[in-house]
């Protein structure tokens, strides 16, 4: 139909299966027969290598009243095994069951509600932290971080996001089988020792993440906020009050629904022999045992009947949090929504970048997200603006919609749409050459897909989007009803003062 | 067991051929076989890559690395500068100069027209200065190399400053600086290095709203002339390229480049004073305490860095770390808790202990903090701690090899600060050799708990124990940011409505409207007492307005009578020395008084010319057409004037900020006037004024103020 936009865009298709094809030849694939994926990159470089294991389960499967345990338990997942960790695993054994058995006498106490008797609470508190302590007495702390640590490891951590899992790090090439060894006994034979010492830290990196952060706050409120229904709406840290009452058992029962192997991806790249991986992942992982699928997420975000708005005061400088209702990131429109962010918000060209923060320099940042918090639900399309000096959240906001409202009546021109496309693969060639980067991307895509060759693909789906997709796309979605807006402002203030 | 490990021979350079190699791995187990059993091959040796070398005809080093395995190009230039050659008064000047360097364009091209040519092909251009670094970078795919060589040369050599982003970049540090206090991390991080090196020195004071507004164009042109020469010049590139062809493209890229200047000095020395002590900032919107707890650490090349790192790392490098388990895992008192030695290249870096723990256990935390100092002090670590540290330190050393970026960047680093090539592996050998006795004694040499700087940010009323259990006095720590003197605020029509309607209180407030378009002229006598730190001398002096502008001003200085007169736009000064007509400084200083004189200032909505904005509640910003501003803030409850602040000029050098603050109100004819003011220049207290008399509308002629002494 357009034969002059095909030879247009002929070159770079070509350039992008090429870059497939050569990276193919790197990648070797296979599934064990628990179901559990691996996906091994050859990058001969250096000695090292990065490993990713990825699971598909994140905080929107976090149960209700149970929120932050997707969390918690990957804050356990570094607690040891029942080899690893323990000075005497029988005697641990029996005393973390003491403690879970006067836990639950107190929770059987504290069910009571309102006919509580506060003073065996009291007794059975002090006992708790009895049985507690008891228990640490047999633990070598921290022993599984710390073999990875001594062993040259780096970049050890974890993240916890609303749609996935991630644990992480790399290590010489030489010691490839000591990640086989920890990582599979990790999910096999875990123990949640010190948990509620652990819940304690969880708490602490709540405060710090969420109630003494002005964008954390923010955060919290925009998607509570946005989302009715789906657990979106709550961030993955969970709520305080969840957080505080979460049980050993909690952690089991999510541990077992979720860390299933046919749900969780490992990546492997850098110097490492593919048959060696396979022989090594056949060895330690092959232990564990095939379970059934965890159940899919059936909340459906009923659909947004007006604009929404919350305020959160605080003292610092004001930020602006606007997000529009977008589909998941399994929708065809997805790259147009890709396309979108970047003539938007990517580099100095972008139009709010010109607009607001150089020409009108009203904003000190003005940032836009095409997916948040998470892409596997239907999420937000997102604004992050941070007025200047003498300007307010209104006037940004006002000129937000001014500007989104010129980008749906004019087509964006070519020059633009091309240069977000250049953009957008010279962009996918920089990220090949990191280990840790490679091994985090494919499994994700592999996950998200069930094909890491999306991560190219994907790239080729931007190429067809046309200036008509965009119009068409920004349309539909930047419209008052399915808008959230919320920002921060400082209450009625007594009388100067910086804070 | 873990000896027998070749834990200390990850690099080619090192000993590592006497190493066992690869055991076979044993056939499956049935059971999970222990971490301890395994038996891992040796590591194969790491090609370091050679780095080609050369300098150039104009005194440009370069540093060229093939790197083929993406068709990627990319270079940074380093040049000797930094943010801690800023004037005293310009803090600011290095950053700026580094954003509009840029941003602000060549000769032949603006940074706008820079930013859609380089990015329409995916490509980068940047440049910054930091503490002690200037560097502008590249990055291209391999294609558009000589596209983006040539913006880079012209950045790095005819960068053009232009003023719309020289407003830009000034703009955008403003807004930083008022976001400064938003974070208590980055409050306690700012706090406690300001105070560790001090405030007065390069090191530790900050970008302020005043010294940002006084950078002007010539600045950065000065900064950038002075700093930016080839001699100064480091330029490293690596990528997809042929070593030979890339040496004569920049050869010839360069060769116009052939400015010269004098060397760069060194940076300024850190002054090595104790600041010890107890620093509390409040912040009332925390649930979390953020600290830091440290002082003055030491250099990288040190004897002793190799045991220090060594010794940190044991007391809060990772998981296995004292502070980690004690903090962390047995109290439950933090999520983020670690220790840093912090050494830097060419001055002493910060030793410091950093973390966060709930409001309830700030106290706690900080004690058991200061107890892990005392206890690694005080004994020997044991050998499994050793250990752990050094093979972290020494197994995890290959990825410092892992890419040739980071080749390349170590080599342009130790080339920069003057340190051997072979640094690192001389630093591996020396970090292996570390005994738990060197680490007590350098624990014991360095650690000085007497000198401890302790700052908290959080919300003090929720300490449980106060600081002031850690046996010191507590300093308060005001975090206010000073006012920006003569920034012009928005005249939207909304702040418009608002300033007349504020100042209209004021009015009202002092006596009405009416009465001070009533004065006519003004004599005032004045008891003038210049404060301590300004020399302490006493002036009696009489001011004297007869509208519009003439003013006349005696001053009975002790080494004589000074008088003045001016009618707005000449005047006469009269001294013991002599008689002579007014200075340009000394006229604009007359014309800045007239424009503030307090009963025209009240009504400067009724002025022509004047423009009268709320820039908040309780503050107006006044302007005029001549470029004048103050700002006046209104007691919310009095609705009288509580203070103004504007720009005054000097005699000499840069506008300084000045602040009159109004007291002990009487009325004069119907006005209430300020009887006792307290001026402050640059946040310093400056002069104490007493109001000895006041006369209104007294007849007064022309001719009386322009009779000469």
């Amino acid at each position: 139909m357009r034969p002059l936009r095909c030879v247009l865009f002929l070159l770079p298709l070509v350039l992008g299966a090429q870059d497939l094809k050569e990276f193919e030849k790197k990648v070797t694939e296979f599934t064990l027969a628990n179901g559990l994926h691996f996906i091994v990159v050859e990058r001969h470089e250096a000695p090292v290598v990065s490993f990713h294991t990825y699971v598909n389960a994140g905080s929107v499967d976090d149960p209700s009243g149970e929120t932050g345990i997707a969390h918690m338990f990957e804050h356990m997942a570094f607690k040891g095994t029942e080899s690893i960790g323990t000075r005497n695993w029988p005697e641990e054994k029996k005393a973390l069951a003491d403690v879970e058995q006067v836990y639950n006498r107190l929770d059987d106490e504290r069910n009571k509600g309102k006919r509580a008797d506060p003073q065996k609470i009291k007794v059975l508190e002090t006992e708790l932290k009895a049985a507690i302590e008891k228990a640490n007495s047999h633990v070598v702390p921290n022993l599984f971080p710390q073999i990875i640590e001594e062993n040259g490891g780096v970049g050890m951590n974890a993240s916890t996001g609303l749609d996935a899992t991630e644990y992480f790090y790399s290590l010489p090439s030489n010691r490839i089988e000591l990640w086989f060894l920890l990582e599979s006994q990790r999910f096999l034979h875990p123990v949640f020792r010190e948990f509620y010492k652990e819940r304690d830290v969880v708490m602490e990196e709540y405060r710090m993440r969420v109630e003494s952060s002005p964008r954390g706050k923010l955060f919290q409120s925009f998607l509570a906020t946005a989302f009715e229904a789906h657990p979106y709406r709550v961030m993955g840290t969970g709520w305080p009050s969840d957080i505080r009452n979460l049980r050993v058992e909690d952690a089991w029962e999510f541990f077992r629904k979720y860390y299933v192997p046919a749900n969780i991806t490992m990546g492997i790249v850098g110097d490492v022999q593919p048959s060696e991986a396979k022989r090594l992942a056949d060895k330690y992982f092959s232990a564990l045992p095939r379970r059934p699928m965890p159940p899919l997420l059936h909340t459906v975000e009923p659909s947004q009947a007006g604009p929404k708005r919350s305020d959160v005061y605080s003292p610092s400088q004001p930020i602006l949090m606007v997000g529009y209702k977008r589909p998941d990131e399994y929708d065809k429109d997805d790259p147009v929504f890709d396309v979108i962010s970047e003539l938007l918000s990517g580099g100095r060209t972008s139009r709010m970048y010109a607009d607001m923060v150089r020409d009108k320099r009203m904003a000190l940042f003005a940032s836009s997200g095409d997916t948040f918090p998470g892409g596997k639900y239907p999420n937000l399309f997102v604004f992050f603006i941070g007025p200047a000096l003498g300007h307010t959240v209104e006037e940004n906001e006002k000129e937000l919609y001014a500007l989104l409202e010129r980008f749906k009546n004019e087509k964006v021109s070519e020059e633009e749409l091309s240069r977000v496309k250049t953009k957008t693969r010279a962009g996918l060639i920089r990220r090949l050459a990191s280990n840790p980067g490679l091994a985090s991307l494919l499994t994700a895509y592999y996950a998200d897909y069930g094909d890491w060759r999306k991560l190219f693909t994907s790239i080729q789906d931007v190429e067809k989007v046309t200036a008509g997709d965009v119009q068409r796309v920004a349309r539909s979605c930047f419209v008052p009803e399915q808008r959230t807006v919320t920002y921060t402002s400082q209450p009625a203030k007594p009388a100067g003062g910086a804070q | 067991m873990r000896a027998a490990l070749p834990v200390l021979c990850l690099l080619a350079a090192a000993v590592l051929a006497a190493q066992t190699p690869a055991a076979k791995p044993p056939a499956a187990r049935p059971a999970a076989p222990s971490y301890k059993d395994l038996k891992y091959p040796t590591l194969r040796p790491i090609q370091i890559p050679p780095v080609a070398t050369f300098t150039l005809p104009n005194g440009l080093r370069l540093y060229l690395l093939e790197d083929h395995e993406l068709p990627l190009v990319s270079g940074t230039a380093l040049v000797r500068t930094g943010n801690l050659f800023d004037p005293a008064d310009k803090v600011g000047l290095a950053t700026v100069t580094g954003m509009v360097m840029r941003t602000g364009g060549t000769r032949t091209k603006t940074g706008d027209q820079l930013d859609v040519e380089l990015e329409n092909i995916a490509a980068s251009v940047e440049a910054g200065i930091g503490e002690s670094t200037g560097s502008v970078s590249f990055s291209t795919l391999k294609e558009n190399t000589d596209e983006v060589l040539g913006v880079f040369h012209d950045v790095l050599t005819a960068p053009e400053f232009r003023q719309d982003k020289i407003d830009l970049a000034k703009t955008q540090l403003r807004s930083s600086i008022a976001r400064r206090n938003d974070d208590e991390h980055g409050i306690a991080q700012r706090e406690f290095a300001n105070i560790v090196y001090g405030r007065s020195t390069p090191y530790g004071w900050q970008i302020e709203y005043a010294t940002v507004n006084r950078i002007q164009r010539e600045d950065l042109l000065g900064f950038y002339r002075r700093y930016f020469f080839p001699a100064n010049t480091m330029l490293a590139i690596r990528g997809d390229f042929s070593t030979a062809q890339m040496k004569a493209r920049i050869e010839k890229l360069f060769a116009d480049w052939t400015v010269e200047q004098p060397k760069v000095p060194a940076f300024p020395a850190v002054q090595r004073e104790s600041a010890a002590g107890v620093y509390l900032a409040s912040k009332n919107d925390v649930t979390q305490t953020a600290f830091v707890v440290g002082h003055l650490g030491g250099m990288v090349s040190d004897r002793d860095f190799p045991a220090l790192e060594v010794m940190a790392d044991i007391l809060g490098g990772g998981f296995s770390s004292r502070l980690f388990r004690k903090v962390r895992t047995q109290l439950g008192y933090a999520y983020s808790i670690s220790a840093d030695w912090g050494a830097d290249f060419d001055h002493p870096g910060l030793f410091r202990i950093s973390g966060s723990t709930k409001s309830a256990s700030t106290t706690d935390t900080i004690q058991a903090v200061q107890q892990e100092i005392e206890r690694i002090r005080s004994g020997e670590v044991s050998e499994s701690e050793l250990q752990i540290a050094k093979d972290t330190a020494l197994n995890s050393m290959v990825f410092e090899f892992d890419t040739k970026a980071k080749t390349l960047g170590r080599l342009l680093t130790y080339e920069y600060f003057g340190y051997p090539k072979d640094f690192i592996q001389r630093y591996q050998k020396a970090l292996a050799a570390v005994s738990r006795a060197d680490v007590l004694r350098v624990a014991r040499e360095h650690l000085s708990p007497k000198d401890l700087t302790i700052v908290a940010v959080g919300k003090p009323e929720d300490f449980g124990k106060p600081l002031s259990a850690l046996g010191a006095p507590v300093k308060t720590l005001d975090l206010t940011i000073p006012e920006p003197p003569s920034e012009k605020a928005a005249a939207d029509p909304g702040s418009l409505a608002k300033g007349k309607q504020l100042l209209q209180r004021v009015q009202e407030a002092v006596g009405g409207a009416a009465k001070l378009a009533a004065v006519r002229d003004v004599v005032e006598v004045i008891d003038f007492r210049l404060d301590q730190s300004a020399g302490g001398m006493k002036v009696k002096q009489t001011d004297v307005w007869l509208e519009p502008n003439h003013f006349r001003q005696d001053s009975e200085m002790p080494f004589g009578k000074i008088s003045a007169y001016s009618d707005g736009q000449s005047g006469w000064v009269h001294t013991p020395q002599g008689t002579g007509p007014l200075g340009a400084a000394q006229l604009k200083q007359v014309q800045g008084d007239l424009f503030r004189l307090y009963f025209r200032f009240l009504l400067s909505d009724q002025i022509p010319g004047r423009t009268v904005t709320a820039v908040s509640d309780d503050t107006l910003e006044i302007s005029d057409r001549e470029g004048h501003s103050a700002r006046l803030v209104v007691n919310s409850q009095t609705g009288l004037p509580e203070k103004v602040t504007y720009e005054s000029v000097q005699m000499a050098g840069t506008p300084m900020a000045v602040e009159d603050r109004y007291a002990d109100f009487q009325e004069v004819n119907g006005l209430k006037v300020p009887h006792k003011i307290t001026i402050e220049r640059g946040g310093r207290k400056f002069a104490d004024l007493t109001v000895m008399e006041y006369k209104l509308n007294t007849g007064l002629k022309p001719e009386d103020l322009k009779k000469q002494p």
